[in-house]
């Protein structure tokens, strides 16, 4: 390994303070801030800034034997299964960089730690964005969190997630090692595509350190209607007939109450939209909302799929038709239980989510388990985000192990041999 | 080796009529579209189901016979060239469409399905799939899945890799498993993303879920002619940063039009020096809106003539001349390679002027045929084998690749490594990154036993040397750092 950086210049802020300003939630986060499995001490934080730097965190870590965390912005640490206590937790918030921004190639390269929101306000002056829909609050997502989380908002739909705008990555591997693949052009077969690799792996294969990412031009404009539908099979109805429609919506979304449907193009196509969508067949009563009533149910969209302290949220992955069938099986799960439920459903593309609130832990463990088992039936898959405390007590965190368990493991044991990141995070597969 | 016991093994499996060994049916499956690769395999097997496959698989890894998945052996880098002594498992025999739903917008696949049928299945629903290689009439999904295969419309809509969601594959030790499934999110790392692209060395793609679009209710195409690449590449830029997404921005040079006139008569101007395709497709409110704008940025560029389909005979007309582009390369020169390689649409102008040293100095001429958008360009780098000049050609197309490499972009866009480009993969990577690429290869396949030889460079076919490597240019100017 060539570096450019000085090595051994890692800051470490030491077991009790937590850490240098921009990662708010880091001590707050429950596996970071109990004490470490082997030692019965706070966890060791690093923060290290820039890519030597990183990779000398997770070096010394490996030669130490000791079980790391890695840690964005501290807003997702619960997806998944509980990690152990980690030894080290290795923060990415200073991994911040902005390293090239080529507007005219679309391209932008970047230090993964670096905030969602904090890219688009460099790429907003060019007229680009990362389409990713923002993180509404102030929790300051990072891209690499957002990867690892496999996550993208309501404009998945257009777009996609994160890893589909990921054109190069540069990863730090659990034993130190630094590995790019992929490059800096919108097009590119060259080799494996490492990047998938850390899409979904919930920290769990290393460090995503840097990412070059392919950016789309700002929209013009945005337009969004909304529809009443409290039941499911309505607010389906409703997207099947938009998606018919030759609108082309950038995002169909319902949150138990009102199917949101959002257009976008130049100012004069978004307003042509907006118009033509209420002579659609099932969608007369959809009304456009104001900037403002869009801004605002958008982020209520947002707040509503991710829960509270307190409540359980499972994220689950199906065919679009299922909706249905699995809302009835939740209204049966929590009928005469004091547990509420809580569907939305990003209804073009079958991502449902569900929010749990009420009951206590094992009343909520016994209706995810359950609702759980209905979307494996229905051949579909998936991942628990949050939950009330409690609950890993009477739940797997996972539900059956999926058919590609073997390979699973096998990555995990290339890539992790000593099981040493994120230990638990996806138990009880690997 | 494979004895006459083990072929009964195959057979008992298979079926008899579904294991090829004579030697002359054999030499058919010898090489794919880049034809200068050649391996006779020892055994070719033709499933007609995923546990078909899954048992053939098993025999090989059983018995440590490599194995290579082929679908239509269209692929140019040398992807489904056979190992010697191993086994080819044609995909030719899988073409159902196993299953259509048109609420949900998706269709489950066998992987010997062609490209072309795929939306022509669909298209009474109002419904297409949008990634669309010129060779999309013969090529197979299995073969666009291995490949990440792109076409003229992806930038706009993207590669392989963002239609498919699932796959049911076979893994090399012959067990199956799923990866993705109907919707796009699954727990744990993204292994259906990881196969995709991954040309046949983690498996064998059996079953195939794609996404399909509606298709859009207007299309606009012009061809505007300009006189010199220059000015056609500034006007591809105009376009792109004009906030507008095009739907194809596709170049051709005078080499390439003469060639493509020659063979279809497709009403490209013989007289000019560069003509770009354009199309944009979307709601007709904002279609015609940015065409205008399109129309306006070309004019601005100085464009000497714009061509507007007015017709959907003459929109196909115009693409099909720019499909026929490779094969029509044939009636203007004895023999071609065509190349594959992205640089970053800014330096388009000066790759071209590049190219056009690289090919004066050797001598050889180069047609360009492209997908403009992305900056993926196809040189296609004209030879007369009986004139001795194969080996020539060879080196052109190689350095050309490699120029693109040096100039901050890719070895490939979407004809992938294959055998073609392995040893050529030291260019645009390290020995630790190429280390850890073969440890998810190893995860997939500890024996190598699937499609051994391609995408990754091994000792036996590139000599025990440490490849080069050149630093990328944003290294050399100090923008990031070297591992
Ligand atoms: C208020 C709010 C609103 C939201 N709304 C949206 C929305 O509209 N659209 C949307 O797409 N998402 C949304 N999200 C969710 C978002 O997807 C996650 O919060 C985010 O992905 C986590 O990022 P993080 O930096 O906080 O990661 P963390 O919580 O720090 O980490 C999450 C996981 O990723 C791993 N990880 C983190 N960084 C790295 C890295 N560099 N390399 C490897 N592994 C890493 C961690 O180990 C952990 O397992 C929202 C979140 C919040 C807080
Ligand atoms: C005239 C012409 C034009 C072309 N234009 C384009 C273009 O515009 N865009 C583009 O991207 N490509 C293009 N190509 C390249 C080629 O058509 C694509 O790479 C295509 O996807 C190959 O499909 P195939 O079925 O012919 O695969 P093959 O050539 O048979 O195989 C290609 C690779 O895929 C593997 N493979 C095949 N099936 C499977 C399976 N089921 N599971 C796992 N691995 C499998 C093989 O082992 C091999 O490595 C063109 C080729 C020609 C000849």
């Amino acid at each position: 390994m060539v570096s450019e950086e000085p090595p051994g210049s890692l800051r470490e802020s030491g077991p009790s303070t937590p850490a240098h300003g921009g990662a708010p939630h880091a001590s707050a986060s429950p596996s970071a801030g109990t004490p470490a499995a082997g030692t019965g001490e706070l966890p060791t934080r690093v923060r290290p800034s820039g890519l030597a730097e990183a990779a000398d965190a997770l070096t010394d870590a490996a030669s130490a034997r000791r079980t790391v965390l890695i840690e964005g912005a501290g807003t997702a640490l619960e997806w998944g299964a509980p990690v152990a206590a980690p030894d080290v937790v290795v923060e990415t918030s200073g991994l911040d960089r902005l390293i090239s921004h080529a507007p005219e190639d679309w391209t932008v390269g970047v230090e993964a730690g670096m905030p969602l929101t904090r890219l688009q306000e460099l790429l907003a002056p060019a007229g680009q964005w990362l389409p990713v829909d923002p993180p509404t609050a102030s929790g300051g997502a990072t891209l690499g969190g957002l990867l690892a989380c496999g996550d993208a908002g309501p404009r998945r739909l257009k777009y996609g997630g994160v890893g589909d705008l990921v054109i190069g990555a540069t990863l730090v591997l659990p034993d130190g090692t630094v590995a790019r693949s992929g490059g800096d052009v919108i097009k590119n077969v060259a080799g494996y595509d490492l990047a998938k690799l850390m899409a979904g792996s919930l920290g769990a294969f290393g460090l995503v350190a840097r990412l070059n990412l392919r950016v789309h031009p700002l929209p013009e404009a945005t337009v969004t209607l909304a529809l009443e539908a409290d039941d499911a099979a309505r607010a389906l109805d409703a997207a099947r007939a938009v998606l018919r429609s030759p609108l082309e919506p950038v995002a169909v979304e319902w949150d138990g109450r009102q199917v949101l449907i959002r257009f976008q193009g130049t100012a004069e196509s978004a307003a042509a939209r907006a118009r033509l969508a209420p002579e659609i067949p099932g969608l007369a009563a959809a009304r456009a909302l104001d900037s403002e009533a869009e801004q605002a149910a958008w982020r209520r969209l947002s707040e509503r799929t991710r829960g509270e302290d307190g409540e359980t949220v499972l994220r689950a992955a199906t065919s679009p038709a299922r909706l249905p069938r699995l809302a009835e099986r939740l209204r049966e799960l929590t009928e005469d239980t004091p547990v509420e439920a809580r569907l939305l459903s990003g209804l073009a593309q079958g991502l449902h989510t569900v929010v749990l609130s009420g009951g206590d832990a094992a009343q909520h463990a016994a209706c995810l388990t359950a609702w759980r088992d209905a979307v494996y039936e229905a051949g579909g898959s998936a991942t628990l985000r949050r939950r009330r405390e409690g609950v890993d007590e009477a739940a797997d965190a996972w539900g059956p192990a999926p058919s590609a368990l073997a390979v699973l493991r096998s990555l995990k044991r290339q890539f992790d041999p000593g099981g040493r990141c994120a230990p638990g995070r996806f138990a009880p597969w690997f | 080796m494979i004895d006459a016991a083990l072929r009964r093994e195959f057979e008992a499996a298979l079926g008899a009529d579904a294991v090829l060994s004579d030697p002359l049916q054999l030499r058919t499956y010898e090489c794919d579209g880049l034809t200068g690769f050649r391996e006779v395999p020892a055994l070719v097997v033709l499933p007609r189901s995923t546990e078909e496959v899954a048992a053939a698989v098993s025999l090989c890894a059983r018995e440590g016979l490599p194995f290579v998945a082929r679908g239509a052996g269209t692929g140019l880098s040398g992807g489904a060239v056979p190992v010697a002594q191993g086994v080819v498992v044609s995909l030719a025999r899988m073409r159902q469409v196993l299953e259509l739903d048109p609420e949900d917008r998706r269709m489950v696949l066998q992987p010997g399905v062609t490209n072309a049928e795929i939306s022509r299945v669909a298209a009474p629903h109002g419904l297409y799939y949008a990634p669309d290689p010129s060779s999309q009439v013969v090529c197979t999904i299995g073969g666009n899945v291995a490949e990440n295969s792109g076409g003229a419309h992806c930038v706009k809509y993207g590669f392989t890799v963002h239609h498919v969601t699932g796959l049911r594959v076979v893994l090399p030790d012959g067990s199956v498993a799923d990866l993705g499934g109907d919707a796009p999110e699954s727990p744990g790392p993204d292994l259906r993303g990881l196969f995709i692209g991954s040309e046949g060395t983690l498996g064998i793609a059996t079953e195939i879920t794609v996404r399909l679009l509606r298709v859009p209710e207007t299309v606009r195409t012009l061809v505007a002619d300009f006189p010199t690449v220059e000015a056609a590449g500034e006007a591809v830029s105009a376009i792109m940063a004009s906030g507008i997404v095009p739907a194809a921005v596709e170049m051709l040079d005078s080499l390439a039009i003469e060639a493509c006139e020659a063979a279809v008569h497709a009403g490209y101007s013989l007289e000019t020096t560069a003509a770009l395709v354009v199309e944009l497709d979307g709601m007709e409110h904002e279609c015609d809106e940015q065409f205008e704008r399109v129309v306006a940025l070309c004019h601005e560029k100085g464009t000497s003539h714009v061509r507007i389909a007015t017709t959907d005979a003459e929109r196909a007309l115009i693409w099909k001349g720019r499909k026929a582009a490779f094969a029509a390369v044939g009636r203007i020169s004895p023999d071609y390679f065509v190349q594959d390689g992205v640089v970053p649409r800014t330096r388009l102008s000066e790759a071209l002027t590049r190219i056009a040293e690289m090919s004066r100095t050797e001598g050889l001429r180069v047609a360009n045929v492209f997908h403009a958008g992305d900056g993926n360009l196809h040189p296609l780098v004209l030879f007369d084998e009986q004139a001795g000049e194969a080996e020539r050609a060879e080196r052109l197309a190689a350095e050309i690749a490699e120029m693109c490499v040096e100039l901050g972009g890719s070895l490939s866009g979407e004809h992938g490594i294959g055998l073609d480009k392995a040893c050529s993969m030291p260019e645009m990577f390290g020995e630790t990154d190429l280390a850890v690429m073969r440890r998810l290869r190893t995860a997939f396949d500890p024996d190598a036993l699937a499609n051994p030889g391609k995408v990754l460079p091994t000792p036996r076919l590139c000599g025990e040397a440490p490849g080069r490597y050149r630093p990328h240019p944003l290294e050399a100017a100090g923008v990031i750092e070297r591992w």
